[in-house]
Order: C-alpha cells, then structure tokens, then sequence
C-alpha cells in the first residue's frame, strides 16, 4: 500500500464517509420518493415527481459527495479490499430501516446481515494488521 | 420477456464492474500524472459511461420487476469485481480476501431474496 495521508485525507476515513452518506441519501430517497409518490399518477413510475422533494435534492448532493470520496479512495486502497467493505452499507441500510424507519427483518434477513458481517471481518481484518506495522 | 430480463440484468451487472474497474484505473494512473493527463481523462469516462448505462439499465429493470429480484445480482459484484480486480489489475488476492468477498455477495443475495 502507498504512502497515505493522515488526518481528513485518510483513504480510511474517506471510505466511511462515502458508505455514511450512500447510507443516508439511500434513506432520504425512500423518503422523498414516499411522500411525492401521489402527485401525479401518470408521471410517478418516472421518478420525476421525487424532485418535488427537497430530501431528493439533499440526496442528489450526498451522492456527488460520496462518488468524489470514493475516487478519493480508489487512489490509495485496492479495489478489491475497498469495495467489499464499502458493502456494509448492505447491513447499514437494513439496520437503520429497522430501528428508523420501523421496517421488518425477517429472519432470513438477519442470516444474509451476519453472513455479511463475518464476511467483512474477513476483508477488515489483514488491513488492520498492515495499518498496524506502518 | 424472461429472456430479456436476464440479458438486461447482465448488462448492468457487467456495466457497473466494467466502471469500478475503469474508475480504478484512473485514479490509479493520476497517482502518477496528475488528473488532467490523457490516459486519465479517457478512464474516467469510460467509468462514468458505463456507470450510467448500468443506472439507467437498473432503472429500467426496477421499473418491471421487484427489487428482490434484481437485487440479488447487485450482491454478486462483490465476488466478481474482486476477482476482475485480481485478473485484470493484478491486485493480491488472498484466501481470507476471497472468502471474505463470497460471503459478502451469500450475505447481500440472503438478504435481498427476504
């Protein structure tokens, strides 16, 4: 791994803020698509009626954000150790349904969201060995 | 219509691999060059254009069929956009690495098929 910056820059930390906001425009989307969705019956299907919505345009700016950290991180970790764990937004995104939104998990659900976990763990924890050693 | 979906559901899997690995690509070589080289510019839009073909294919698809059912293919890029990354841009791939990113894409298919 490259030299890497500290502080801000850290690729690390740019990798949490790129899940964080995917996490949060995720929900304001559903939100704001939620609460446009009767406007209009013939233009809903489109999704043009979301922009009705000021979430949807908050979500629109998180998403620049997250898709400019991501490049960020590109530089400095490999694809193939930042990608799988920029899937936890997979577990972030169901847990918050759970405890914001107040949506069911089944428990197939919960098996997939342990599967993951572990998963991550495994990407996660040669990582943390080598950030160690620098 | 079957027939088509599979195929539809392919191209978006194959064009949002394709725009990691391309983005990969050019951030990799601005590294080096700095980002207003050739070589980068053309990476970041081929990544940005396949990037696109997948959103709008993706919305295309969602807009026919549930998100259970086309999700569960999202969940296969993981294992398969770390294998590209091992074949196509030479990263190290290790056994924990590609255990870890199978379990990831069992976890995602798990939880999309509920």
């Amino acid at each position: 791994m490259r030299d890497r910056p500290s502080g801000v820059a850290n690729p690390w930390l740019q990798l949490w803020l790129s899940v964080v906001c995917v996490l949060i425009y995720e929900l304001l989307q559903k939100r704001g698509a939620t609460e446009t969705a009767n406007l209009s019956e013939s233009w809903s299907w489109t999704g043009i009626t979301a922009l009705a919505s000021p979430l949807v345009w908050l979500a629109m700016v998180l998403m620049i954000i997250s898709l400019l950290s991501w490049l960020y991180v590109l530089r400095y970790i490999p694809l193939s150790i930042a990608f799988p764990l920029s899937r936890v937004v997979d577990v972030l995104i169901p847990l918050s349904c759970w405890l914001i939104l107040g949506e069911h998990i089944s428990p197939r659900r919960w098996l997939g969201i342990s599967l993951v976990v572990i998963g991550l763990a495994l990407v996660a924890k040669p990582v943390a060995r080598l950030e160690e050693k620098l | 219509m079957t027939w088509l979906a599979f195929i539809l559901i392919l191209v978006a899997l194959v064009a949002f691999v394709a725009g990691q690995l391309f983005l990969k690509r050019a951030m990799e070589s601005s590294t080096a060059t700095g980002l207003r080289d050739h070589k980068v510019i053309f990476f970041l839009c081929s990544g940005v254009l396949s990037m696109t073909i997948h959103f709008f294919v993706t919305l295309g698809l969602l807009a026919h069929l549930d998100l259970s059912y086309v999700y569960p293919f999202q969940g296969l890029s993981v294992i398969i956009i770390s294998l590209a990354a091992a074949i196509v841009l030479r990263e190290k791939l290790t056994v924990q690495l590609t255990i870890g990113a199978l379990l990831i894409s069992a976890g995602i298919i798990l939880v999309s098929l509920s």
